[in-house]
């Protein structure tokens, strides 16, 4: 008690010093420049975007709902690809059910269940979760054909469904709500609750997880619920906007919420990332998708510029740049060797 | 120096007839220790003894096949949690941080402070500064653990164990990766810990640690206690004698036959973080050492001179038959004949779920494919004739790399470079956390390649090896080559005077 080691190299550090560390703890940075990049070129050229802001909002809203939960598994360093599957089956779990409440609840269990289910395969079992949820992406597809009878499914109370679609203050629909609270819950689970804190132990590094008595399993079951549960609102946010619930929806939702989660700076492996960043990434692409519809450019060409987006933020990661930079380093080192010194 | 039992409080912890075996293979055999409050318990053995297996039975972390742990006589729970409460705690030996988490909460994992389920970060942080001021180590609670050196990430893991307000404290080898002067720092700590009435199970290769600090020393060897008794009763080298249990030839000590050839690494004005300005030629056949502290920028400099990290300025060439190129990046170093064994090895070494064979073969692909498929039998002769000759124990190079202890993964990591005849090699502390036996021979081996006319350029915070080892001593601090020491010069006094800064004495 009476000698200090002091090996600290932070101590000494300014205010710049500290605001270079805090910054660089964060992992938002390339999803903010991207957004603003997009932001910048959107207003210049098409800025009928921003006032045609209800519609934005809701794009983004649609992304990031889905992405939000993924993001909970991504942190652990797992996968779910069930997720489009169990947004489709809940929904038409939901119009299955007469009474819209009693629907709403066991849609809501249907996205619970299916997350249980993932998490025993992958912490119980013990498969890859990229191949345990790919099963389940098939086998709830199919399950929500089975039950739809393969053709979409009428909600028995349209009015619901119709009055659900109008907003509730200014832009806000009831989606967009949901969202902004999913956000709030998710981000305040992650950053502040003890358990959601932990998901970062788990995905950095499992065995030390372990090793330090975090009941791993469990954190996975609740990472994979809440995947499922926020799947399965998202399923009914749509069946109830579209008064019917499509067996085939939400195809094209999976890989936009993965995009969204990675351009947020989520490393799929695991232990790094945020919230915060999804949200991001999610904004990011909504505006870019709907500047782009309003251009009149078509889904295809949209689905490029998404994969280019997409590289540039995973290439601009400062590991992947240091290896672009070795490379070019390596090539023009071989044309050094080919001139010999002496 | 040595207190009498007598003055030793009670029993507070009993492994009692302990076995544990990994699929057939017996690590732990019948083994009954016990420890009293107060007493510094040493245990030592060599590399894959069982040592870690035993701590991490007491510790919870593995459950034993037969035998009972006991805190003041009652049977302890299974699982880590119920080891913790009831006062177990380990420093593993293998760093166990959450890398992209911060100090304060990796000095917590797994008990954060809680208000009904959210974590009270006032008071995780409060926790978190007492620990590390109990240890007396300052450093930033809101650092993310990866960015810390190695000897500071060794800190953070002891004030996590000191954070649970153990009774028994396990450290298992903690000095490996630290210098004499945060050892000796460590070594009166657990004194103090000691003095406050905690039981402390100390294990360490480092023989003199355990006659200095220890006051029973326990010898493992192939799984089974061979000793157990009071440390007057014994001396060093019959330590040494039972946990080899054969005659140790320690004057391995080969003589060097090559003199050092033409220059083969030539870098001039390296600069990068932590390193300023620094240029190092290492000549065919000869064996360069950079000594200095901990954080004195070493792993850095050689980092940055293969090209695994950027520089900010510098060159670096590589002669080799009257051919000069420029190392860029590291795979071009290594394409033209770099080797580089990383002082974090289970992070960048090694890949932990793949056999001892396929390790080897990694950087060999080359040579031991044809047309780009592995040929099984000629990479089985190369790796076991490798493991062989780093001495692997048990030398199965199907076994995987994570079912290896940690001092015979280090060995992996050597066989894995030696296998190339690199005409440089960088070696990063080569002989940490290897037992008495391994590291001469290691150290034999170091030499042998020399002799065969590879530079060979070594890092190594262990002084009696880095004199043993080097021609020429460059010392570091604060990035900065503060002197350069021929073999005649070089001393423990004269490297450590210029590591530390003070007064230079030239021995010479
Ligand atoms: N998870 C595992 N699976 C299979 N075998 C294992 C496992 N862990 C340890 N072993 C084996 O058990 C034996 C004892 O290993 P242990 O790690 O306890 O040795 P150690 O005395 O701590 O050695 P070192 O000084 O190298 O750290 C070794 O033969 C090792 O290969
Ligand atoms: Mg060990």
């Amino acid at each position: 008690m009476s000698q200090i080691l002091e090996l600290s190299d932070a101590k000494s550090k300014g205010f710049f010093g500290r605001a270079g560390t805090v910054i660089g703890r964060r992992t938002e940075g390339r999803g903010i420049a991207l957004l603003s990049v997009i932001l910048v070129i959107v207003a210049l050229t098409e800025p009928l975007v921003f006032s045609a802001y209800s519609v934005t909002l809701g794009r983004i809203a649609l992304i990031g709902i889905v992405a939000l939960g993924l993001t909970a598994v991504i942190l652990m360093g797992e996968l779910d690809l069930s997720v489009a599957s169990t947004l489709a089956l809940s929904g038409v779990v939901m119009a299955s059910i007469p009474e819209l409440w009693l629907g709403i609840l066991a849609a809501l269990a249907t996205g619970l269940i299916v997350g249980l289910i993932n998490a025993f395969f992958v912490s119980v079992v013990g498969i890859n979760s990229f191949i345990a949820t790919l099963g389940m992406l098939f086998a709830l597809r199919g399950l929500a054909f089975v039950i739809s009878d393969e053709a979409p499914v009428s909600l028995v109370n349209k009015e619901a469904g119709i009055s659900f679609g109008e907003p509730l203050i200014g832009p806000i629909t009831p989606r967009v709500l949901i969202f902004i609270l999913v956000f709030i819950a998710i981000q305040i689970f992650v950053s502040k609750a003890q358990a959601g804190r932990e998901f970062f132990a788990v995905g950095g590094n499992r065995q030390a997880a372990r090793d330090a008595g975090i009941p791993v399993t469990r954190r996975i079951v609740t990472g994979f619920m809440i995947s499922g549960f926020v799947a399965a609102l998202a399923g009914i946010i749509n069946s109830l906007e579209r008064t019917t619930a499509d067996p085939t929806a939400g195809s094209t939702v999976l890989l936009t919420a993965f995009a969204a989660a990675i351009i947020g700076g989520n490393y799929l492996k695991g232990g790094r990332g945020s919230i915060v960043g999804t949200l991001i990434g999610a904004a990011a692409l909504g505006v870019l998708q709907v500047a782009l519809t309003i251009s009149g450019v078509q889904v295809p060409v949209q689905q490029i510029f998404i994969g280019a987006i997409l590289l540039i933020a995973v290439t601009t990661d400062p590991n992947s740049l240091r290896s672009v930079r070795g490379s070019i380093r390596t090539l023009r080192q071989g044309r050094a060797k080919n001139s010999v010194t002496t | 120096m040595v207190t009498a039992e007598s003055e030793f409080g009670p029993v507070l912890i009993e492994a009692d007839a302990i076995t544990k075996s990994f699929g057939g293979a017996v690590a732990v055999d019948n083994v009954s220790i016990s420890v009293r409050a107060g007493e510094i318990y040493g245990l030592v053995g060599e590399n894959g003894a069982g040592k870690s297996t035993l701590m991490r039975v007491l510790a919870g972390i593995l459950s034993p096949d037969q035998g009972e742990v006991r805190v003041d006589g009652k049977p302890v729970q299974p699982g880590a949690r119920a080891a913790i409460s009831a006062g177990i705690s380990l420093v593993h030996q293998e760093l166990s941080l959450v890398p992209e988490m911060t100090v304060a909460e990796n000095i917590l994992l797994g008990s954060f402070p809680t208000k009904v389920g959210f974590t009270e970060y006032r008071k995780l942080r409060q926790i978190a500064a007492d620990a590390l001021a109990e240890i007396g180590v300052g450093v930033d609670l809101d650092e993310r653990v990866g960015r810390l050196s190695v000897a500071l990430r060794q800190f953070v893991e002891i004030a996590r164990a000191v954070a649970k307000k153990p009774r028994i404290l396990i450290f298992d080898e903690p000095t490996a990766t630290l210098t004499p002067a945060e050892t000796d720092y460590l070594l009166a700590m657990l004194r103090r810990l000691a003095d406050g009435g905690m039981a402390i199970i100390y294990i360490s290769h480092r023989i003199p640690e355990i006659f200095s600090t220890c006051s029973t020393v326990a010898i493992l060897r192939d799984g089974k206690l061979v000793r157990s008794s009071s440390i007057d009763s014994l001396t060093p080298s019959q330590v040494v004698d039972q946990m080899v249990g054969r005659e140790l030839g320690l004057d391995l000590a080969t003589k060097r036959t090559a003199t050092p050839g033409a220059v083969v690494l030539d870098a001039q004005g390296i600069t990068a973080p932590k390193v300023n300005n620094v240029s190092v030629q290492v000549r065919s056949g000869e064996i360069v050492g950079l000594g200095g502290l901990v954080g004195a920028g070493r792993s850095e400099l050689v980092r940055a001179i293969i090209g695994a990290d950027d520089r900010t300025a510098g060159s670096v060439t590589l002669t080799h038959n009257g051919e000069t190129i420029t190392i860029g990046s590291y795979q071009s170093a290594v394409r033209n004949g770099v080797a580089y064994v990383p002082e974090e090895r289970r992070i960048d070494g090694l890949a932990l779920s793949m056999s001892v064979e396929d390790n080897i073969r990694l950087p060999n692909r080359k040579e031991l494919s044809v047309a780009g498929f592995k040929v099984g039998s000629k990479t089985a002769q190369v790796a076991q004739l490798l493991a062989d000759k780093v001495g692997l124990r048990p030398p199965e190079i199907r076994r995987d790399v994570g079912e290896y202890s940690g001092g015979n993964q280090q060995k992996v990591v050597l066989a894995k470079w030696l296998g190339r005849r690199p005409k440089f090699i960088v070696l990063d502390e080569p002989t940490r956390g290897v037992d008495v036996g391994a590291k001469a021979e290691i150290h034999r081996l170091v030499k042998e390649i020399a002799d065969q006319g590879t530079a060979v350029l070594i890092v190594s915070s262990d002084l009696p090896e880095l004199l043993e080892l080097s021609d020429t001593i460059h010392v570091m601090r604060d990035g900065h080559v503060t002197g350069t020491l021929s073999k005649e010069e070089a001393s423990e006094k004269s490297v450590m005077s210029l590591a530390s800064g003070e007064t230079i004495v030239r021995s010479s």
